[in-house]
């Protein structure tokens, strides 16, 4: 075997198995939460969702496999920036956009307009720090 | 990218299976890259290459 050869950790099906029970985990909080809130038991619903979300993160930081190769990473690359760009539009079109119709007194605008304007400008901070951190690392 | 891998398979008889599990990828991304929807990165043609025991020139050809 070559250099570049896989070891058996990372076979597909070991990842396939590992992505399963890291789903599954993610998959069993939900159904919790819904059972809990049928139940009237809310806090213990939350309460497992949130240790069904934390066993998937911990499968997927500790698992013996890497769970997503390459591709899958251009895959999700490909998707945040396609999202970032409908934020992008939104967001640059539509704030003032609606500021305007809300001045020239044609739409009084709702609460949620500005809780989702802020919203937006938040993932943006986030979005700018975050490409700061890695053009300087990169 | 071109590539021939389909046929580097064909002559060992190799399924997209196998090789995604040699090289340490999904059986999709060998299928991707076959049909020259996805370019891999450095280290997996290396790892390709390595695999068809050649260079990487010798799998891929870029786009004219």
């Amino acid at each position: 075997m070559s250099e570049h050869t896989t070891s058996a950790t990372t076979r597909p099906s070991t990842r396939k198995r590992y992505k399963r029970i890291a789903y599954g985990l993610l998959g069993a909080g939900i159904l919790a939460l819904w059972i809990g809130i049928a139940l009237d038991r809310f806090v213990l619903g939350v309460a497992l969702y949130w240790a069904g979300g934390l066993g998937m993160g911990l499968v997927q930081r500790f698992s013996p496999v890497e769970l997503y190769d390459e591709r899958d990473g251009t895959i999700s690359r490909k998707a945040s920036q396609s999202t970032m760009n409908v934020f992008a539009y939104v967001f640059v079109l539509g704030t003032p956009g609606g500021l305007a119709l809300q001045e020239s007194g044609l739409v009084t605008l709702p609460g949620e307009f500005y809780g989702a304007t802020w919203t937006l400008f938040g993932v943006f901070v986030v979005f700018g720090a975050s490409h700061l951190y890695y053009k300087r690392r990169t | 990218m071109r590539n021939d891998i389909p046929d580097r398979r064909a002559e060992t008889d190799e399924s997209q299976a196998d090789l995604a599990a040699a090289v340490g990828v999904t059986r999709q991304t060998i299928n991707a890259i076959e049909r020259e929807r996805y370019d891999p990165s450095l280290e997996l043609a290396f790892a390709l290459a390595d695999h068809f025991d050649c260079r990487i020139e010798d799998v891929f050809e870029p786009d004219e």
